[in-house]
């Protein structure tokens, strides 16, 4: 269904585009190929049927046209036909396309070929012509072929009748709008040049490009534009016209998006087909592979239950055997097949309005998602007049609806907030998706403007809050970093600066660029992100240092200072105190002397923390981690069968942070490694189970509760590879008992 | 079809698109509220008589107990993976936990009553609340205070024992305490400064401690005698709870609400931690000169739980959690996970990058948001929406100074009606966006004082190019006459809303409510309710009162005013065709079928219109006519043309 193309790229391998010019150092074919290939990457990645594509060659050693008098066609070889093309013609073409050895072969009739090739391929059955949203035949070439200029009336003629783009590309062609002017260019060049200058001026959708330009424009990433999408037609309507039908309304509508996130594509995951040596990264992974040497990677799901009589205490179940259910709580409420639908709200398709709103009132940081238009139907009159006359009287009152929509029967209910529109000449309601009262959650933070004490008092000056100087410079500084004028429009006046439209995203653009310099050079490796990409990363660089100076002085105001990396933990470590301001600790050990407490199981956390507190020597802080590990190697013994190991996995993440706190990384990292070395040697259950040992050291792995690594600790030897091979628990335990 | 195009998103890709969400993020996720309410003769004598309609009638521990069975039923429905626990202290019965622990036999602690275990409520826990809300002689036995003084050591570690070992490992951790004994050691020292540790004890733990104390008229609760020595702030929590000054609750209701709907707001504003999405998150106010916020996510689309696999072929039902493993299509062996690679679909084939790759891919730096100039809030289009907002709020932990600096910026942006336009990288790896900076002011309810929105800013997502979608065509524009704009003004006069404002707590999510509410009825054994409530539904009959006579005028002057219009230019259809040889090539618009009567039918037959039709036409004339509409266009053409014959 998607919008049809035909395209034909007509490129000259000629001898002479073998040859380097303007100082660059790859040939005039590499330089006039990154453009085709770019297309052709383009067209691949669209992967739509509809989308025809065809490749000529020019100036080739042979001459393959598939017609009856090749007369006159001696040099061009159809290298793709028209028509979707794949990655193996990619690598067809790649093999193919180099300079020949030849300067014969004539651009016009490479032209006509694929004139020709375009009308019967877009020719229906029927023999008339099919509905093709672009017809366009590229010419790129650098000029210096032989050309019979006689015929180009006639060509135009066809173009234009078959309504087909011609493009021609020249490298090094002189365009002086673009404002490049190749010196020294051979004659028949600039006559070649002339030539098909007057060809594309003489066709409807011509043009004239040269390669430099076209080049530099492909930095502007292609945005997809899809088509319209309605997602609701059908009737808005202002209160219940089947009941009322005299007093209420309903005008008959269409709704489409009107933004809508484009998202990056999905990689699916491959694994080498012949799974060599457990894993090893076999360092081939970069090479671009027909996928011949992969095996798709599929997920299967088991479904357990807890069986005391079963090995491991758990069995494998048919999915048969189960039923669906939904949780209340922690209660499973099956829901028989037959009453599947029994929680579900019984919708019929509308569009209400519920009723209105001031617009200065609503805040649109509520705004929960996209954002759709809605427009009368077409070929309705009073359905337009009547939208109409709700739109204007929105405008009017400054105020926006409240409505609420169910697109499809039995689709959920949503709130929406429409606002009046007039863009571009269209009169519409644009509506953004409203919280429902679930869907915000009210916390409370302290006001920005003044500090409220423990006590209740309430303070306008604080270190919390800005001094009228550190205001002045903030407003100041903020002024004078103002966009809305800071861009220019074609006519050279202030204008917006970044406007939405300008602005491409990062993620998308940068993945689908690589996956095709990738598909077109597999080696080359991965390059930063193009500049266009990262343009609105940074405030414009003249306007920043137009603001330097205000930037200064808000600087100076604001007396910003780092919190050294060192002082954090610690620091707070010394305030725990109560609101009060109570000592607890001294309160804790004139209780009983710190040697005589030990970690109970009990309580093994708070006191772990209050004795290690009360630490001074190392050998101290030694003894107290032995402690804490006797008490978490008891709890694991201790854990049920079916029992979930978060009590040990919440004292090992105490351990850990207090010695990542006390810099102390290596203590938990001997700590951590003798449990592994334990789990494996099967000395942490009385009853032993492989599923349970693999269990607990999954959640130790989830948890991240591993070694200690240098990017978190500063203190520690291990590195982040290290840490990581640490989680590895692969053949060292005997596979789960099935 | 234009809908498959839409859903059209490989499953495969989707899934695979996660990106890597950081496990510890998952530990946060999770909260245990434990309410500890006290039960002594003052909090259950029934309140002061009062002549006012709305007078209290409930005890304060009734109203507590009332206050947690709603709350409970709140949080399967939002927060479905959180533990709630209800322990009533200072009764005469004592009750602890049920399980036959090895080592501590049967412990309980004198005079606590742990009514709830801290889990994830289940059925027959609403049921047991319920029963104590709803059945007088059930609360009479329980409700019955111990002669001994409270001992608060013994409450506060048994509440120890309790979130040890019901939620170990749980990010959030509250301890409410609803009290109106403002000082119970005061006669014991020993009492009292053993009590303090056990609370250092909860506070080592990673338990919070609110209280929520109760007045009477003839005594105003002190947090200073006691409270405030077991009560602890975490500094790095940046005044958190100081927001509004700490309140009190009266036994006896004033100010027209009573101490029920009192405390549930209460609770209700304080019940689920402020879960950070980020913390010392970098601001770049300007080059080189940063501050320390933190995101909270303060909007989430409220979402049914997942359906689960239960099985029902034990004594008891059982949750059956699915696994799923990741297997080698070829030879069905499991993978691992750093085996896999990553590849693209790309022209039939597939086109791969090394893990390494795939991260250099994904990277634009380092997480952050840097602000890269302002504009007026005005130029911040209204159709430029794609997803929630984030709100920041400042933090000093990475700079000290951050909050006045904030606060400075957020002054300027509110006064003057400015955003900020920033890049913002919310994680390691995560697409940069770019956002607006809106400000938020504070707003506190009128009722109860208690912060509905806070003062802040919010990360704006704007849209991209890419997302932007095409407006459809509009052929001919219709402009309504004044008369007609202004009938409708008085509509919405007519029509605002409370305030002229949307209040989202007003609109419940129906189809949230409702399955909840099914769910409720099944495992409470309940009569399962008929019609749904659902406060979305506009209110017709006000609609009517209101405005139905001015709607009935507009009516009238929109068919005036249409004929007006059509005399002009025309019957609406005529005007379409003749205004169409534009830009417009759509297939010509034909008239349906259905009112064509059986001579002009031969007529469009014998013209040769027919196939001008759609098939759907086609297929609706035949289906009037009693025939068969199955088949290709040009049978049903054929089908028409024979039946033509006949008739």
């Amino acid at each position: 269904m998607a919008d049809k193309e035909a395209n034909i790229y007509i490129v000259d391998v000629g001898a002479s585009t073998a040859e380097c010019h303007n100082g660059r150092i790859e040939s005039d074919l590499e330089y006039g190929m990154k453009y085709v290939w770019e297309k052709i990457g383009l067209a691949l990645q669209a992967n739509r049927k509809g989308l025809g594509l065809g490749v000529i060659a020019l100036r080739h050693d042979e001459t393959k046209v598939d017609l009856e008098d090749v007369e006159g066609y001696e040099n061009i070889a159809v290298l793709k036909d028209l028509g979707p093309i794949e990655m193996s013609h990619l690598k067809d073409l790649q093999k193919k396309i180099v300079p020949s050895s030849t300067d014969f072969g004539d651009a016009l009739s490479a032209m006509i070929l694929a004139v020709h090739m375009i009308e019967n391929f877009t020719q229906l059955k029927t023999g008339k012509p099919g509905k093709y949203k672009q017809k366009r035949v590229v010419l790129v070439t650098n000029g210096q072929g032989p050309m019979d200029g006689n015929d180009l009336d006639s060509l135009a003629e066809k173009v234009n009748e078959l309504e087909i783009e011609l493009i021609v590309v020249g490298i090094d062609f002189d365009d002086l709008e673009y404002g490049f002017k190749e010196e020294d260019k051979p004659s028949n060049k600039r006559r070649n040049e002339k030539v098909l200058k007057v060809l594309v001026e003489s066709c409807k959708g011509g043009k004239f490009a040269t390669m430099a330009e076209v080049l530099e424009s492909f930095a502007e990433p292609e945005v997809k534009v899809p088509r319209p999408y309605c997602n609701y037609r059908g009737r808005l309507s202002l209160g219940d016209y089947n009941k009322y039908a005299d007093t209420a309304a309903y005008i008959d509508v269409v709704r489409y998006f009107k933004t809508h996130q484009a998202r990056p594509p999905g990689a699916s995951s491959f694994v080498n087909k012949t799974s060599v040596s457990n894993g090893e990264a076999s360092g081939q992974d970069t090479e671009m592979t027909d996928a011949p040497d992969l095996s798709a990677v599929k997920n299967s799901t088991t479904y357990k239950i807890f069986d005391p009589s079963a090995p491991g205490g758990k069995r494998d179940i048919n999915r048969e055997e189960l039923s669906k259910a939904y949780c209340y709580g922690s209660t499973a409420v099956p829901i028989s097949a037959s009453e599947e639908n029994v929680t579900k709200l019984e919708t019929v398709q509308s569009f209400e309005i519920i009723g209105f709103i001031h617009n200065d009132k609503y805040d649109r940081y509520l705004n929960m998602g996209e954002c759709n238009i809605t427009v009368a139907q077409n070929v309705n009159d009073k359905a337009k007049m009547a939208l109409s006359s709700l739109i204007h009287a929105l405008h009017e009152l400054d105020s926006y609806a409240v409505a609420r929509i169910v697109t499809k029967d039995g689709k959920d209910p949503q709130l929406l907030v429409m606002a009046p529109s007039f863009e571009n000449g269209v009169e519409a309601l644009l509506d953004v998706p409203l919280p429902f009262a679930e869907d915000v959650r009210t916390h409370s933070f302290p006001p920005l403007d003044r500090v409220i004490t423990i006590s209740g008092a309430t303070m306008k000056k604080h270190r919390n809050l800005p001094n009228e100087d550190l205001v002045k410079s903030m407003s100041d500084y903020v002024d004078s970093m103002d966009l809305s004028t800071f861009g220019t429009d074609e006519n050279g006046q202030p204008t917006e600066y970044m406007t939405i439209e300008e602005t491409y995203m990062p993620g998308l653009h940068r993945i689908n660029q690589a996956i095709r310099t990738r598909a077109v050079q597999p080696d080359k490796p991965i390059e930063d992100p193009p500049e266009v990409l990262v343009k609105w990363s940074h405030p414009p660089s003249e306007l920043a240092k137009k603001s330097a100076p205000k930037l200064q002085k808000l600087v100076e105001a604001a007396d910003v200072k780092k919190v050294a990396d060192k002082v954090r933990g610690k620091r707070t470590r010394d305030q725990i105190k109560p609101l009060s301001g109570l000592d607890v600790n001294s309160l804790l050990n004139s209780q009983k002397p710190r040697a005589a407490r030990k970690i109970t199981m009990a309580n093994s956390i708070p006191d772990f923390k209050q004795l290690l507190e009360a630490t001074v020597s190392s050998s101290e802080i030694l003894e107290l981690v032995t402690q804490m590990a006797e008490v978490i190697y008891k709890m694991v013994a201790n854990t049920l069968t079916d029992g979930s190991f978060d009590i040990v996995t919440a004292n090992m993440r105490v351990l850990r942070s207090q010695m990542m706190d006390l810099e102390m990384p290596e203590i938990y990292n001997d700590f951590i490694r003798a449990f592994k070395q334990k789990l494996i040697a099967g000395e942490l259950f009385e009853n032993n189970f492989a599923s349970n040992e693999r269990e607990l050291w999954f959640r130790v792995k989830s948890k991240r509760l591993g070694l200690i690594d240098k990017e978190v600790s500063e203190h520690s030897d291990i590195s982040k590879e290290e840490a990581a091979q640490f989680y590895v628990l692969s053949t060292e335990l005997p596979s789960r008992a099935k | 079809m234009a809908e498959g195009n839409e859903s059209w998103k490989n499953k495969d890709d989707q899934e695979e698109d996660e990106e890597d969400v950081d496990e510890t993020a998952y530990t946060t996720q999770k909260d245990a509220v434990l309410f500890a309410i006290e039960v002594s003769e003052s909090m259950l004598a029934p309140p002061p008589h009062s002549d006012s309609k709305k007078s209290e009638t409930d005890s304060a521990t009734a109203a507590a107990i009332k206050c947690a069975y709603q709350i409970m039923q709140q949080r399967i429905i939002s927060h479905p993976k959180d533990k709630m626990g209800v322990l009533l202290f200072g009764t005469e019965k004592s009750k602890f936990e049920e399980r036959d622990d090895n080592d501590n036999g049967n412990v309980t602690y004198p005079h606590c009553y742990l009514l709830t275990d801290l889990t994830v409520p289940s059925a027959a826990d609403v049921k047991a609340l319920k029963a104590i809300v709803e059945d007088e002689d059930e609360a009479q036995s329980l409700l019955k205070p111990s002669e001994e003084p409270v001992d608060m050591p013994n409450l506060l570690f048994c509440a120890n024992q309790i979130f040890t070992r019901g939620a170990p490992d749980f990010a959030s951790r509250r301890l409410f305490i609803i009290t109106d004994k403002d000082d119970p050691h005061s006669a014991n020292k020993a009492l009292r400064s053993s009590a303090t540790v056990r609370a250092k004890d909860l506070y080592d733990l990673g338990v919070t401690i609110e209280l929520f104390p109760i007045s009477h008229p003839d005594h105003k609760f002190d947090r200073t005698k006691f409270y405030d020595d077991i009560i602890y702030r975490d500094p790095a929590d940046d005044g958190g709870d100081l927001a509004t000054a700490p309140r009190d609750f009266k036994s006896a209701g004033g100010d027209g609400i009573s101490l029920l709907n009192d405390l549930i707001s209460d609770i209700n504003s304080k019940q689920f931690t402020k879960r950070a999405l980020f913390s010392n998150m970098k601001f770049e106010i300007g080059p080189e000169f940063q501050i320390s916020v933190k995101g909270y996510n303060l909007l989430q689309p409220a979402k049914p739980a997942k359906q689960d696999w239960v099985y029902q072929g034990g004594e008891t039902n059982q949750i059956v959690k699915p696994e799923s493993a990741r297997l080698n299509d070829d030879d069905t062996k499991p993978v691992e996970k750093d085996e896999i690679k990553k590849a693209y679909k790309f022209g039939g084939t597939q086109i791969l990058f090394t893990s390494e790759e795939q991260e250099k891919l994904r990277s634009f730096g380092k997480p952050g948001i840097r602000i890269i100039g302002f504009k007026p809030q005005s130029m911040l289009p209204f159709w430029a929406s794609v997803k929630k907002s984030t709100f920041i709020y400042p933090s000093e932990e990475g700079f000290v100074g951050s909050s006045r600096v904030f606060s400075a910026l957020w002054q300027k942006l509110v006064k003057n009606k400015i955003m900020g336009l920033a890049w913002f990288i919310a994680r390691q790896n995560s697409s940069p966006t770019i956002v607006a900076i809106l400000p938020s002011e504070e707003r506190l309810s009128e009722n109860t004082g208690l912060q509905l929105n806070p003062a802040g800013l919010w990360l704006y997502p704007l849209p991209f190019a890419d997302d932007i979608r095409e407006a459809p065509d509009q052929l001919t524009q219709v402009f309504s006459p004044d008369n007609l704009t202004n009938e409708m003004r008085t509509v919405i006069k007519q029509l605002q809303l409370p305030k002229g404002i949307y209040d989202p707590s007003k609109y419940p999510n129906p189809s949230l409510q409702w399955h909840y509410k099914i769910l409720q009825a099944i495992a409470l054994e309940e009569d399962i309710p008929e019609t749904p409530e659902d406060k979305t539904v506009p209110k017709y009959r006000q609609v009517e009162k209101r405005a139905g006579e001015y709607i009935h005028n507009w009516g009238q002057l929109l068919e005036e005013a249409t004929n007006v219009y059509r005399k002009e230019h025309g019957s609406g259809a005529k005007h379409e065709r003749a205004d169409s040889d534009g830009p417009v090539k759509k297939k010509v618009k034909t008239e349906g079928l259905d009112n064509v009567g059986d001579d002009e039918l031969k007529k469009i037959i014998s013209t040769g219109k027919l196939a001008k039709h759609t098939v759907a036409e086609l297929k609706d004339l035949l289906a009037a006519k009693g025939l068969s509409n199955s088949g290709r266009k040009p049978d049903l053409i054929e089908r028409i043309e024979q039946w033509a014959d006949e008739n």
